[in-house]
């Protein structure tokens, strides 16, 4: 009883907002609301199943608050105009799905090197290739990281639901501007089309663009402060800092240093700590029966909502399973799973892919809990069956 | 490297207009991107100052892209080929502002080919330099979208069997509403053309046929030298006028230079955005 | 417009020669001499000769010459002090880093 008394805790504690309006509303409807409300004002796409509908809400909603909406030639232009606008001084999303994402890697890693916030919606379909296009799928958890090329790290986070889907919209916006950085949230098809009960809430906290406080001649664009990884001002173009948007590598004025070895490990380094030195703030997951779990059940996105009616009936058959759904996936929070890894004796990871993330877990957890992967493919999402025999299995 | 003193002299628009901590550039000696910077600068401080203050450089990848990281101004050195969908944002987002973009002839015609086809259908108001110097040289000399036939590069170990565009024609047909075609020879009216692409509403686009002493030089020309180019150019240019009482085999092998084409009838495509978003939301203003 | 001198920037030369080919009046001459950057300058051989065309000016890709006359100084002059600002920017970057260390790397 208790564990369900804390569950519920849980879910009502994080939805009880000062001002509310309860809707029914399908998954991209939610996003494309919490993009507008974070202060998106650009948005540009190019039309790919299962993303399309985010671009067609977009083009109907955004000019009615006074944004932008442009569908593109290809993904290559719309990632790069997401560049432009987001230095012209606007929030800027898109979305996209598997090919899409793959087209927009270059982009991705220019948007990372200098330094552009943004966010894109990356609604994942079954690869590779065009792949079955109208069936869910998390195969690209491992492409937003580790697809651009070089060295560089990046956010992500996973939706489960719709009211997720509202709510991670806007932490998607706040990241990208707090860190500086392209932030891609991961959807899938199943959530993108689905319908479900929607809290929207007014009092959420939007971070706005720092403008900057100084002269042209005395502000850095990529010097962040001393003992800070980020440069949080930005100046908009046109407004007289004269700034450098660098594909090449540069320094922390923006200058191109293509031939330093000592500066380029230096701006390296700052992309990359920026985001792994901050993971203690930037990772979030939610726990669900954890405090008596001798199994873990480590989900994100879709099969979480399996996981959870998995658990239910593992604690009926006297097996004490906990849930932790990871909110953000990248940077991977390595602590909280050795943490738990050794509080609980396996970890159970069901994915919708081939196994991608369950790596990272059985690397993380340093050996210290058995980990098994549930995958599954070609566009089923797990039944709680399927978890419950991997449960089964190690609790044997 | 930058500089932590600045150079013992540079030309006074240099001082005025670029980054002197970033130079000497780094084209090679007798560079025609020194030119065409220059020009871009004239044109802009002869157009008054207040424009040099809205203006945005975006550019390209190869030797093209590094044309304005030198200027003292907000610029975008961008990906290869990606500069004309990131100066579309930028333009559709700040219409106040004078966003120019310079690309070579690899950048916009081959990698950003469907990007460039694509601006020019819309009549974005931008002003593009393309500046042509008929090869890819930042990688050392290979075959482009540009060279002329039978060429021996890098990648055409056996001659150039590939036909090559017209960027004028291309840009005709896709949409564009101002296009001039000067050498680095043709300085002054190169200065004016790009004047008048700045203050033309549309999808203005400045081709500049650029020597490149070191690659082009060696495999299009023959002669590495500056001045053997400039002498070519000066030898091998054909007015527009002029060009239309010639026949196909006397324009072969010929620059025809001039300003080809300026249109009114196409409206701006910012300009639209913005008339949309005014009427979604409801003012008639 | 009488010219003064004609200035050469030995940092920004990188010796095409191109204002030398420009010249309608023969001023410019390449030297003998090659600099510390190892480059034969251009000089001018026959300051009396020029005309103030600028074509050199024009031609030149590396904003490293410039006929000076006059006028030409007075604004070179005003401009200095707008130049340095940037440079200072550059000193107080090196300053921080050398200051605290590169702190992001810890």
């Amino acid at each position: 009883m208790y564990f369900l008394a804390s569950c519920l805790v849980r879910i009502l504690g994080r939805s009880f907002p000062l001002k509310k309006e309860k809707k029914l509303m399908i998954g991209y409807d939610a996003v494309t609301d919490a993009a507008i409300l974070a202060g998106c004002r650009f948005f540009a796409g190019y039309p790919i199943t299962p993303a399309t509908e985010i671009a067609e809400r977009m083009a109907e909603k955004l000019p009615k608050s006074g944004g932008i909406f442009l569908q593109m030639e290809d993904e290559l232009a719309s990632i790069n105009s997401l560049i432009g606008a987001s230095w012209a001084g606007f929030k800027a999303m898109t979305a996209t799905s598997g090919p899409g994402l793959s087209l927009m890697m270059e982009g991705l890693g220019y948007a990372v090197l200098s330094e552009t916030p943004m966010v894109i919606v990356d609604v994942q379909r079954v690869g590779p290739s065009t792949g079955m296009v109208t069936y869910p799928s998390q195969g690209d958890v491992c492409q937003v990281r580790w697809g651009s090329h070089g060295d560089y790290s990046i956010i992500a986070i996973a939706p489960a639901s719709v009211q997720d889907s509202f709510d991670y919209t806007i932490m998607a916006f706040n990241y990208a501007e707090l860190y500086r950085t392209p932030v891609i949230l991961l959807m899938d098809e199943v959530i993108a089309h689905l319908r479900e009960p929607l809290i929207v809430r007014e009092d959420v906290e939007i971070v706005k663009r720092k403008r900057p406080s100084m002269p042209p001649e005395e502000f850095m664009p990529f010097m962040p402060k001393p003992g800070e990884y980020v440069q949080r001002e930005m100046p908009a173009l046109g407004e007289g800092y004269k700034v450098i948007v660098e594909s090449t590598m540069h320094d922390e004025l923006g200058y191109r240093e293509s031939e330093s070895h000592e500066v380029g490990s230096r701006t390296i380094a700052r992309l990359w700590n920026k985001i792994e030195k901050n993971v203690e703030k930037i990772a979030k997951e939610e726990f669900y029966f954890m405090e008596d779990a001798e199994i873990a059940v480590v989900s994100y996105g879709c099969p979480f909502r399996s996981a959870i009616n998995a658990a239910k009936t593992a604690r009926k058959e006297g097996i004490n399973v906990g849930v932790v759904k990871m909110i953000t996936i990248w940077p991977f929070h390595d602590s909280m799973i050795e943490k738990l890894a050794e509080k609980v004796k396996a970890i159970v990871v069901p994915e919708m892919n081939m196994s991608k993330i369950v790596r990272e877990v059985a690397r993380a957890a340093k050996g210290k809990a058995k980990v098994l992967g549930v995958p599954k493919l070609a566009g089923q999402m797990h039944t709680p069956e399927d978890i419950l025999v991997a449960i089964r299995s190690v609790a044997r | 490297m930058v500089r932590r003193s600045p150079p013992d002299f540079a030309h006074y628009l240099a001082k005025k207009y670029m980054r002197t901590e970033m130079l000497p550039t780094a084209f090679c000696p007798g560079c025609g991107l020194g030119i065409i910077e220059r020009a871009i600068i004239m044109a802009i401080d002869e157009l008054g100052k207040d424009l040099w203050e809205r203006t945005v450089f975006v550019s390209g990848i190869g030797c093209s892209g590094w044309i304005p990281v030198y200027f003292k101004c907000d610029v975008l050195h961008t990906l290869h080929g990606r500069a004309l969908p990131i100066a579309t944002a930028i333009k559709v987002c700040r219409p106040e502002l004078n966003v120019v973009v310079t690309m070579g002839d690899g950048d916009s015609m081959a990698i950003g080919g469907n990007h460039l086809i694509h601006a020019a259908r819309r009549n974005i108001d931008l002003t593009v330099v393309v500046a042509n110097n008929m090869l890819y040289s930042l990688t050392g000399g290979q075959v482009a979208p540009t060279t002329p036939q039978n060429v021996y590069t890098n990648t055409t170990p056996y001659g150039n069997f590939e036909p090559n565009f017209n960027l004028m024609e291309l840009m005709k047909a896709a949409g564009a509403t101002y296009f001039a075609r000067w050498t680095t020879w043709h300085f002054v009216q190169l200065k004016n053309s790009i004047k008048k692409a700045m203050e033309h509403r549309g999808f203005a686009v400045v081709e500049v046929v650029s020597q490149c002493p070191t690659y082009a030089g060696r495999y299009i020309l023959g002669k590495p030298d500056p001045r053997d180019f400039m002498e070519w150019f000066k030898e091998n240019s054909v007015p527009v006028e002029k060009s239309k009482e010639m026949s196909e085999e006397e324009l072969q092998g010929k620059i025809v230079v001039g300003e080809f084409f300026k249109r009114s009838d196409r409206r701006e495509f910012a300009e639209k955005v913005h008339t949309l978003i005014r009427a979604a939301r409801g003012d008639s203003g | 417009m009488r010219v003064k001198e004609i200035k050469i920037s030995e940092d920004l030369c990188k010796g095409c020669y191109l204002c030398v080919w420009a010249c309608p009046r023969e001023v410019l001459k390449i030297s003998k001499e090659r600099n510390r950057r190892g480059i034969r300058p251009p000089f001018p051989a026959h300051l009396d000769k020029c005309i103030v065309c600028r074509l050199c000016e024009y031609r030149c890709p590396d904003f490293a010459i410039q006929v000076i006359t006059d006028e030409d100084e007075r604004m070179l002059e005003g401009i200095r002090s707008e130049e340095l600002r940037w440079y200072d920017r550059i000193r107080r970057r090196d300053e921080l880093l050398e200051k605290h260390g590169v702190w992001w790397l810890r």
